[in-house]
């Protein structure tokens, strides 16, 4: 009853989310990284954007935005805090932000913190006003005045995208929209901006034609991208905003996971490294404005087999799983998916291919979990020094790998360690736009535990399926006693149950005199 | 033999007992073992899942009981089944099986082994069919005293297909522990008579109590066994030890049985219980008589006989008749009568005659679910007719009880098969004793032959011969030994074969799930009902209605977690009729009888694609009965026939049949699927008009991907006041035939 009882818990907590996501997540960015800002906060003008590049990518069922800038510090003394804006309904639906200074781009991310109004993050009283909300980069050296640095940075929206029209006939491509400013929302002075927009395919039947700012054609179509500018903004006051709105084929589904749960449990003993994920699915694109007609579909499928066709509909998943994987399984609330095949592979990437029970259309949701177990000397090694310190890598997300993405409003990472694991730490490697992860560390009682296993637990909102890159890293302390815990409370309860069946065979229960 | 000489010192002496114990113990529980693995195959080829259509009740109900703890279970109203009505559920089931696999899952999370409650559910029957055979083990060993009896009976019962087909992995039904009660209820009930013990007896009560709680083949038992002490009665047989054991029994049993909510007052108040009753007060009377005859002298002790415990019991039997006159006893109930008039159901309650388990039984079928067992049975019947001690009268009246139930109707070849597997568990055990423990007579003349055996006598009385004097023949020879030995072996063999075969063939295919094999002789799952099912788990809202025929709606309630308007628990007569009448009228007959009823969506099964015969259009003719059965007036069977008597569904079907909703729904849009004028029902193997039926109060919603499933959903009211027809043919450009005002007399439901 252990899942069921999680599904139900996860159910109500997802549709509490799906509804509250938008004024409630900017508020579950963890605390650390986040930075109070009091009253009518207004960051100095300190700086000026130089350059502007902006690429927005719709190629995925999330919008990529990508922006190198070359900031200069106009200020007489050094700065080192670049700030981000963001609106209020914007903030929440922002994840893997990540920002590097393009000539040192080896050092890694540079530091990001969130500013919060204080009025906003109370939830007790809510501001009224629906204030801009901030990114903070920290820059590793302060600028000096004139200086200048080139800022890549990126980042990625959530349900940003809508279907347009919202419903449509079954054998209908599917149409998406995307609204954004043709001047890149900052609180600088920008002398200098443009914007590429990356669609799909060059079935773009709608977009703003701007009039007005610059001389040249407005936008600049090149196949399936166009670019917006490049604009002289230097009179434009920061925070101006002209509307830009583009709609453009994508017939793909819109894979939304309103939560993944994902655990990988250790054990010393087996060797095995047991993976499990958990997900919430839905389909977020157009709707069927008709009913699901079975005949239709079944003649859609041969022209989609035959590929003279496409659809919005979800009818595969492919999960690469990682080479020696084994025991795939697939299921969801009611036993066994029958349609999935696993191909499994010793050298190269195994394949589990998932055929959810039946195609997902838009606004139709499918709740399944799925499961393998590795070698655990894959990833788990033990170090030199400190004695009984064992390192484990494992990615934050797998699942699911197709060309449209998946975005997850929520993931639960719970990496299970064995009964007895001290001493747990977690670093990640690799990647971009690693997500903030909220750390908190637990017990988890399962099979024969006296104890209860040690769980890491890592949540994070606002993931896409790029974080498959990044690595997480747990070191941990596991002693040879606390290994040997298990089999001598299995022997323990065993010899227990044995002198309890000889006392109870040796009372005497008879009312009568003993005959001799 | 000089191989046998280590182990002389384990089978000799005093160690020699201890040894056989153990091997009796490590045969019981291979036994045991054999027949909780017998019972794994649709585990092995599917997968952990619950089968069939009551067993998802159970198995929701098991669900929400580990989910709310024992007394919101006790008080569960049910909501989401019998739309608008409801169900008391807490009240109206046995809990038995529920607690049971409540208590394990319980017991299993206190050793920290948190096992899935369904997978304690699909395990629990392989798992108290182990204890059965131990049970079974124990019940014969009290018949017999040849020690191989109970564990040939034991191996018997483990691996019976009688008993099989109601117990695999997934079969979660009340049966699945109640078999065990029985026999285990039936074990401590000889021994209590045999001992006269009041511990026995308090046990077969306790035991008793828990079979009532979880099965409502109870009833058998609290008639067999007064039956039995009634019998003893009439033969003679009064002893103490019978009153000990029958008072504390029915005492401690009736209070026990009361406890459950379901039975309540039954054991006091309705004529299936008044034998056990009247039993008990004969008892009474007869330890009274018993005990005057002791201080009277015998004339008066006649005179007075005759005159009190004849007003007694007319006293008694006509208070008897009076409760029942009055109403403060219930009378018979239907089932009842339908036990021994076949036909009574198919007039009286056709829902009881509809399912396929209360048919009479076919003879093949003995021999199927039994095999070599049916011709054992009455070789151990007449063996118990040899000794008949108490415990065999016992034998034979459960025997000739069980034979005859088990031949009026199919699910009571379950009770059958129990005595079955004693009885030729004794006669199988007799024929081995006789012939491997047959001594060779050391003298000549042993005309004192210990077994009894005619033929044998016959040869060592013959002396007058020399040659048969010296080589021995009969059964006292290693051939006749051997041929015998060798001859029970092939039969046992055959048996276990058999009994693999059935498990494997008939019994183990979960129906939710159906295989078949592609051309390259790979299995392929057809699962059309678990993704039919998800789809209204996931994508409909959480209160839609869905109306279905009974079959499905426990299958509704637990995969696709639906409300349904009728489900298994045939409770309410008219809300099925209800159900049927909306499948087999006309849709502007069924509109507002749908609208009542706040359904939401209509499920069909439709094996047409396929050639799947357990479908809608098959069981139909029972809906049309059943709603007959209600709206005489309305609904007609006669309707659904041509005038030759045939039930078809192509294009001489009759306008009854083709303008039924059922009709309409399971053929809606399937021509489309055809080229023109070829579509084919494979499973009545007819084609179909090449017009489709069209339909106007309902659109179709999801069909599954072999057209098993077909979902409809019920359309609102128009929007402009039109009836649907009229929508209908407006949206697809046709004239308005009539006018508005004109209306032909069609009951439409307003809303205001």
């Amino acid at each position: 009853m252990r899942f069921s009882s999680v599904v139900s818990a996860v159910f109500g907590l997802c549709f509490h989310t799906s509804l509250s996501s938008a004024q409630q997540s900017n508020l579950t960015t963890p605390e650390l990284t986040q930075r109070i800002l009091t009253g009518d906060f207004k960051p100095a003008p300190v700086f000026e954007n130089t350059n502007l590049v902006r690429t927005i990518n719709l190629e995925k069922g999330y919008v990529r935005e990508t922006t190198n800038v070359l900031v200069t510090n106009t200020d007489k003394n050094p700065q080192s805090e670049y700030y981000i804006p963001f609106d209020y309904d914007l903030v929440g639906k922002i994840g893997g932000f990540d920002a590097r200074d393009k000539k040192h781009a080896e050092r890694g991310p540079l530091e990001v913190t969130i500013g919060t109004l204080a009025g906003v993050s109370d939830a007790k009283e809510p501001s009224s006003s629906k204030s801009t909300q901030y990114y903070i980069i920290h820059l590793t050296e302060p600028l000096p005045p004139k200086g200048a640095v080139t800022l890549s940075i990126s980042y990625h929206i959530l349900e940003a995208l809508r279907p347009l029209p919202a419903s449509i006939k079954q054998e209908e491509k599917q149409y998406l929209t995307y609204y954004f400013s043709a001047y890149v929302p900052t609180v600088y002075p920008t002398i200098k901006q443009k914007t590429k927009v990356k669609f799909p395919s060059s079935d773009v039947p709608e977009y703003t034609t701007t009039s007005g700012l610059t001389s040249a054609a407005d936008p600049e179509k090149q196949g399936s991208s166009f670019s917006y500018g490049p604009y002289d903004t230097a009179k434009v006051p920061p925070g101006t905003v002209y509307p830009v709105t583009v709609r453009y084929e994508f017939n793909k589904p819109l894979l939304v996971c309103s939560v993944l749960e994902r655990d990988v449990e250790v054990s010393h003993w087996g060797g095995n490294l047991a993976t499990e994920e958990r997900y919430w699915l839905r389909h977020d694109g157009a709707r069927l404005a008709n009913q699901f007609s079975r005949v239709a579909w079944s003649t859609q499928n041969f022209y989609i087999n035959a590929g003279q066709m496409t659809t919005s509909a979800l009818r595969e998943l492919k999960v690469p799983l990682k080479p020696g994987s084994v025991d795939a399984y697939f299921t969801d609330e009611i036993g066994n998916v029958s349609t999935s095949r696993f191909r499994p592979n010793n050298v190269r990437e195994a394949s589990l291919e998932l055929r959810p029970r039946y195609p997902l259309f838009g606004g139709w949701n499918y709740t399944f979990r799925i499961g393998w177990n590795n070698d655990l000397s894959s990833s788990l090694r033990k170090l030199q020094t400190p004695a009984d310190t064992y390192i484990l890598a494992v990615p934050l997300v797998e699942g699911p790998k197709n060309p449209e993405g998946i975005q997850y409003e929520k993931l639960v990472f719970r990496v299970i360690l064995p009964e007895g694991a001290t001493n747990v730490k977690y670093q990640t490697h690799g990647g971009t736009g690693v997500p903030t992860l909220q750390a908190e560390h637990g017990l988890h009682k399962t099979f024969m535990d006296t104890l209860g296993r040690t769980v890491l637990t890592l949540t994070a909102t606002n993931v896409v399926d790029e974080a498959r890159d990044v690595t997480v890293l747990v070191t941990y302390e596991y002693t040879f006693f606390a290994a040997l815990r298990k089999p001598l409370t299995i022997f323990a309860g065993v010899a227990g149950v044995f002198v309890l069946a000889y006392l109870v065979g040796s009372i005497d229960t008879s009312i009568g005199k003993k005959q001799k | 033999m000089a191989a046998s000489t280590p182990l002389d010192p384990f089978l000799r002496g005093s160690t020699s007992k201890n040894t056989r114990g153990l091997l009796r113990i490590i045969i019981l529980c291979t036994i045991a073992a054999a027949a909780v693995s017998a019972r794994l195959f649709s585990v092995i080829r599917f997968e952990s899942i619950i089968h069939e259509f009551d067993p998802w009740f159970n198995f929701r109900a098991t669900k929400y009981l580990v989910k709310n703890g024992f007394y919101s279970f006790w008080d569960w109203f049910d909501d989401r089944t019998w739309h608008p009505l409801g169900r008391v559920t807490g009240g109206t089931l046995y809990p038995g099986l529920m607690v049971t696999s409540g208590v394990i899952y319980h017991i299993l999370r206190l050793l920290s082994l948190p096992v899935d409650i369904r997978n304690i559910c699909v395990l629990l029957a392989p798992g108290f069919s182990g204890f059965t055979a131990l049970a079974m083990y124990l019940l014969t060993s009290e018949m017999s005293s040849s020690p191989s009896a109970g564990l040939l009976a034991a191996a018997f019962m483990g691996i019976s297909p009688g008993y099989i087909s109601r117990s695999v992995a997934g079969s979660y039904d009340n049966e699945a522990i109640a078999i065990f009660l029985l026999v285990f209820t039936f074990f401590l009930w000889i021994k209590a008579v045999k001992n006269g013990s009041i511990m026995w007896g308090a046990l077969a009560a306790l035991f008793y109590g828990y079979m009532v709680s979880a099965w409502g083949g109870y009833v058998f038992i609290t008639n067999l066994i007064p039956l039995h002490a009634f019998t003893l009665i009439l033969m003679g047989r009064y002893s103490s030890r019978l009153y000990i054991s029958y008072t504390t029994w029915y005492a401690l049993g009736t209070l026990a049985s009361m406890q459950v909510p379901f039975v309540g007052f039954l054991p006091v108040r309705s004529s299936d219980h008044m034998a056990a009753l009247g039993v008990f007060g004969l008892l009474q009377l007869v330890a009274f008589f018993n005990f005057l005859r002791d201080q009277l002298p015998g004339k008066q002790f006649q005179t007075l006989l005759v005159a009190l415990g004849g007003t007694i019991v007319v006293i008694m039997f006509l208070g008897l008749v009076a409760l029942t006159a009055s109403g403060v006893i219930a009378p018979w109930s239907g089932r009842f009568y339908s036990l021994w008039d076949t036909g009574y159901a198919k007039i009286h309650i056709p829902i009881i005659a509809s399912v396929s388990e209360h048919q009479p039984t076919a003879w093949p079928a003995f021999f199927f679910d039994l095999n070599m067992l049916i011709w054992l049975f009455p070789a151990g019947v007449y063996l118990c007719f040899r000794n008949l001690k108490d415990e065999h009268v016992f034998v034979v009246l459960y025997a000739v009880l069980a034979s005859y139930f088990a031949g009026v109707m199919v699910r009571l070849m379950l009770t059958l098969t129990p005595v079955v597997c004693c009885a030729a568990g004794l006669a199988l055990s007799y024929i081995l004793d006789t012939y491997l423990y047959a001594q060779k007579p050391v003298e000549e003349s042993a005309s004192s032959d210990s077994n009894g055996s005619i033929k044998a006598s016959k040869f060592s009385a013959n002396s007058a011969l020399r040659s048969t004097r010296n080589s021995i023949v009969g059964i006292y020879s290693v051939v006749s030994k051997s041929v015998i030995t060798s001859m029970v072996t092939g039969f046992l063999l055959l048996y276990v074969a058999h009994c693999t075969w059935v498990t494997s063939n008939a019994y183990s295919s979960p129906s939710v799930v159906l295989a078949s094999r592609l051309p390259d002789g790979s299995q392929h799952i057809i699962d059309d009902y678990r993704e039919a099912y998800y789809w209204l788990r996931q994508n409909t809202p959480s209160d839609a209605r869905v109306m279905s025929w009974w079959d499905y709606g426990y299958q509704i309630g637990g995969m696709a977690d639906r409300p349904t308007l009728v489900d298994n628990n045939t409770w309410n007569n008219t809300h099925i009729a209800t159900v049927g009448k909306a499948m087999s009228s006309r849709e502007e007959v069924s509109y507002p009888i749908l609208r009542e009823h706040d359904v939401d969506y209509v499920l069909v099964v439709f094996g047409g694609l396929l050639g799947y015969s357990g479908d809608d259009i098959n069981k139909f003719l029972w809906m049309v009965r059943i709603a007959e059965g209600i709206w005489p007036d309305e609904v007609r069977e006669r309707d659904f026939f041509t005038a030759r008597g045939e039930y078809r569904v192509d294009d001489q079907a009759t306008p009854a049949m083709k303008n039924s909703l059922m009709y309409k729904m399971s053929y809606y849009n399937y021509n489309s699927l055809f080229p023109a004028g070829q579509a084919q029902d494979r499973v009545r193997g007819s084609s179909l008009p090449a017009q489709g039926p069209e339909l106007s109060i309902l659109e179709e919603a999801f069909t599954s991907e072999n057209w098993i499933i077909r979902i409809y959903k019920v359309k609102d009211l128009d929007n402009v006041g039109r009836d649907h027809q009229s929508a209908v043919s407006f949206d697809k450009g046709h004239k308005k035939k009539r006018k508005p005002g004109a209306k032909k007399g069609v009951r439409v439901l307003r809303e205001e």
